[in-house]
């Protein structure tokens, strides 16, 4: 008699029923895509920032200091100390290799450049220029991994900001590419050949070729990038490299990531090292490089956290609203559908059944109507959160279980509180006024 | 004929006062419904109005992100600026301050108190000095002295980690900077990490560093934190290369360009939620108010019965409507302003500075949503009263 007062009830006024069930669809839908896109955010976010690029830069620890003003070290060539390229591969093996998403070894030195441009066919030999600035790094380089397998990485990844008019030159190739501003000044183009040399020249060497005219903002902009094999074959220094930079994946750095890891207790070192943030991620790099200083770039990876943060707060009260206008709207539409039923409610009472009974029927009915509308909600919500996300991010966040959980319980639970208030009154109608229409 | 008029009006607000007054229950979710939809609206919107603003100050944390340079410097250690420009530099923005430093640089040889060993180290000359430590925080786990006094005798100095690692120095022991013949003494007043080229310099005051290169009034660099949307940072960029045609003006890019990214990713972000939350707020509130406009067969039905016209009928809901709207608008969209002058604080640690212009948006939404929710009751036109009060529909 139960189910069946309950279906007889759906089925007669469907229109009433469609209409609730769509304020709870559409508000569950709201709550969806909001938590959807606010449980992703952070990791999509954290991304978006690595286009600050590198966050992390290793030196040698027992490096003379670099007398670096405007990006162009003024050190002698002999001076300050090295770092073994074959160590690279580790990176990839520490615990955190999964965060580590790009990286690349600098070695700069300055030499001796002769430009040889192409006209008519022919190469037209240019004079010596000194002193120029030569960045040897790699550009889209294959790591080799232990497990056999390879990590695509290079400058291109970690210093995103710099634009290339042409392409990346080969790490294994003789290619190069110029500066803007070095190439303004000597009238270099894409397509010409430079020879480099160090010291004496007794024969000018094999040229390379320029595959990309390079402008950064910033003193790269007067200076040529090689491959970083040739740039330790110019040093003298095969195999050797003098700085690298490492952009990582990060969480935002709170008090407790800031303290020593030194003075913690077994158990918060653990914590601590097993949360991926910029300064156990710098810890571990260290403990695969022997004789590295790993320096956390505080402007990077600080600007970074902060924004973050806030960010994230941000998204989490937005959530917080529209849980908030759902829960208000389908609370009051269910509080509607109770208080139109009570002619309904008064010839049940007329007919002998108690309170307890209309309350537990009409209770019962709302639940029904919350699980249909709120997994009707749940499908809105992630239909829309993709949409969001691959709007924004470019790609969708993944559907999760918890959300739906959530959802369910929110909708069936606002819907009992909506009703409960309207409920309460009609248990205490008397059902004579109401049959007589009063 | 006036008279006539006058008692149709008496006669329609009275109903109206009555519709109201009929059923406290209604009302009161009605009331909720749309309410709680303006309190969103308003909530939402000067939240994404104030919080574009903050996020762009936000990005001070990344510090410097224009440059000022001489013109044709190969390397900023030969060319320099006359000083004086730093004042044709505008500083008051729409959207803040801008951070100003100027910057001398040069190579100097470090020597401690009482040792013989020296070596050489970038020396900036910085004004003003205490620029520095703010926005890039020295690492407590580096047991290194954070910035305890502003400098006050004039030979201070901030020493990179580097350098101080080398200098093996103490908070407020002296040492020796000399270039060429001439010498500063200068006292360590702190120590600071960034991360960046600064661990190894050491910065001095801009006269003290003017001093040691003998370059009276002149400065290699300004540093300017601009902030803003990256549209008011390029605006500003044009600006000052109008105002300043003998130097180069040059954003610093990695900055610049990872802001805009994270600005448009951000602000899209916003904008579209809050346009969703919007939508669906307006649509539940919709969906809330048209359950209860259903019910309202009998009263239509009565009307008809005895005379009213459709057209009559259906103004007095949408008037009735209009006023709930208005009244939850009100109410709604006060609370909403007021919940996000909280939700301001709770997110920047800034109380939102509220936008007088949200609250008539609410407001007017909110009627509109109103209305428009009232419409289904247009499909009552064609109800025949006598099968209404047989209780057939």
């Amino acid at each position: 008699m139960f189910l069946r007062i309950v279906a007889d009830s759906l089925g007669r006024r469907p229109r009433h029923k469609l209409l609730t069930g769509a304020a709870l669809a559409l508000g569950m839908g709201v709550a969806t895509a909001a938590l959807s896109v606010s449980l992703d955010v952070g990791d999509r976010l954290a991304k978006e920032f690595r286009s600050l690029g590198a966050n992390l830069l290793i030196t040698p620890q027992a490096d003379s200091l670099p007398l670096e003003i405007g990006g162009v070290d003024y050190r002698p060539v002999n001076a300050g100390a090295y770092l073994p390229e074959v160590d690279l591969p580790k990176l990839k093996t520490i615990f955190w290799h999964n965060n580590i998403m790009a990286f690349a070894p600098i070695l700069e030195i300055r030499a001796e450049a002769l430009p040889l441009a192409r006209e008519d066919g022919g190469l037209q030999l240019g004079s010596w220029i000194a002193d120029v600035p030569l960045i040897g790094t790699w550009a889209y380089h294959a790591v080799p991994l232990p497990d056999g397998g390879g990590f695509q990485t290079g400058i291109g990844k970690t210093n995103p900001w710099w634009q290339i008019d042409g392409r990346w030159f080969s790490d294994d190739a003789k290619e190069c590419v110029v500066g803007a501003e070095f190439a303004k000044k000597n009238h270099i183009k894409i397509g010409d050949s430079i020879s480099f040399a160090t010291g004496d020249v007794t024969k000018i060497p094999a040229p390379l070729k320029v595959t990309a005219i390079l402008s950064s903002g910033g003193p790269e902009d007067e200076s040529i990038v090689v491959p970083l094999s040739l740039a330790q074959a110019l040093a003298g220094q095969p195999g050797q490299y003098r700085k690298l930079y490492v952009s990582a994946l990060t969480k935002p750095e709170d008090d407790f990531a800031r303290r020593d890891p030194k003075t913690m207790k077994p158990d918060e070192f653990e914590r601590w090292s097993c949360s991926p943030y910029v300064s156990s991620i710098a810890y571990s790099i260290k403990q695969v490089l022997p004789g590295a200083d790993v320096r956390v770039i505080r402007r990077v990876a600080e600007g970074e956290g902060a924004i973050l943060t806030r960010v994230r707060v941000l998204l989490w009260l937005v959530t917080g609203a529209a849980l908030l206008a759902a829960v208000l709207a389908v609370g009051a539409s269910s509080a509607a559908s109770v208080i139109e039923r009570r002619t309904e409610i008064g010839l049940m009472k007329a007919l002998g059944a108690g309170s307890g009974t209309v309350g537990f029927l009409l209770a019962a009915e709302q639940l029904l109507l919350a699980v249909v509308g709120g997994g009707a909600g749940y499908a809105i919500g992630i239909i829309l959160a993709r949409l969001l996300g691959e709007k924004i991010f470019g790609a969708a966040p993944e559907p999760s279980l918890i959300v739906f959980f959530v959802i369910i319980a929110l909708a069936a639970g606002v819907t009992i509180l909506g009703s409960a208030f309207p409920l309460r009154r009609a248990s205490r109608y008397e059902p004579a006024p109401i049959l007589r229409g009063e | 004929m006036d008279a006539l008029r006058t008692n149709n009006r008496a006669m329609f607000w009275r109903i109206i006062g009555r519709l109201f007054g009929a059923n406290p229950g209604r009302l009161f979710v009605m009331l909720l419904a749309l309410g709680a939809g303006a309190a969103v609206t308003a909530a939402l919107l000067n939240l994404q109005v104030d919080a574009k603003r903050r996020l762009t100050s936000e990005f001070r944390a990344f510090g410097p992100n224009v440059l000022v340079l001489p013109q044709n410097s190969s390397s900023l250690r030969t060319e320099t600026l006359p000083e004086s420009i730093v004042h044709s530099v505008p500083v008051s923005l729409q959207g803040g301050r801008v951070v100003v430093s100027s910057r001398l640089y040069l190579v100097a040889r470090l020597s401690p108190a009482r040792s013989g060993e020296s070596f050489s180290a970038v020396v900036a000359g910085t004004n003003p000095l205490a620029f520095l430590t703010g926005g890039v925080s020295s690492l407590p786990n580096l047991s290194l002295t954070p910035y305890v006094a502003p400098p006050t005798t004039g030979r201070e100095c901030v020493v990179g980690t580097n350098v101080a690692r080398q200098l093996k120095a103490q908070q407020g022991a002296d040492f020796t900077l000399t270039n060429a013949d001439r010498r500063e003494i200068c006292q360590v007043a702190s120590f600071y990490q960034t991360g960046g080229p600064e661990d190894d310099r050491v910065a001095i005051g801009l006269r003290a560093g003017q001093r040691l290169a003998d370059l009276p009034g002149r400065i290699s660099s300004i540093e300017l934190t601009v902030p803003g949307t990256p549209s008011e940072v390029q605006g500003y960029i044009n600006d000052l290369r109008r105002v300043l045609p003998d130097a180069e003006v040059r954003p610093i890019r990695q900055f610049t360009e990872a802001q805009a990214k994270i600005y448009g990713r951000v602000s899209g972000l916003l904008t579209a939620t809050v346009a969703i939350v919007l939508l669906l707020t307006g649509l539940c509130v919709m969906a809330a108010m048209t359950n209860v406009a259903m019910e309202r067969k009998m009263d239509v039905g009565l009307m008809k019965a005895i005379g009213g016209s459709m057209r009559r009928v259906l103004r007095l809901f949408l008037a009735e409507a209009a006023l709930l709207g208005l009244a939850g608008g009100m109410i709604g969209a006060a609370a909403g302003i007021f919940l996000s002058i909280g939700l301001g604080k709770a997110v920047f640690g800034v109380a939102a500075r509220p936008r007088l212009i949200v609250y008539p948006v609410a407001v007017a939404l909110t009627i509109i949503v109103a209305i428009i929710s009232a419409f289904p009751l247009r499909r009552l036109a064609g109800i025949r009263p006598a099968s209404v009060f047989r209780g057939e529909a």
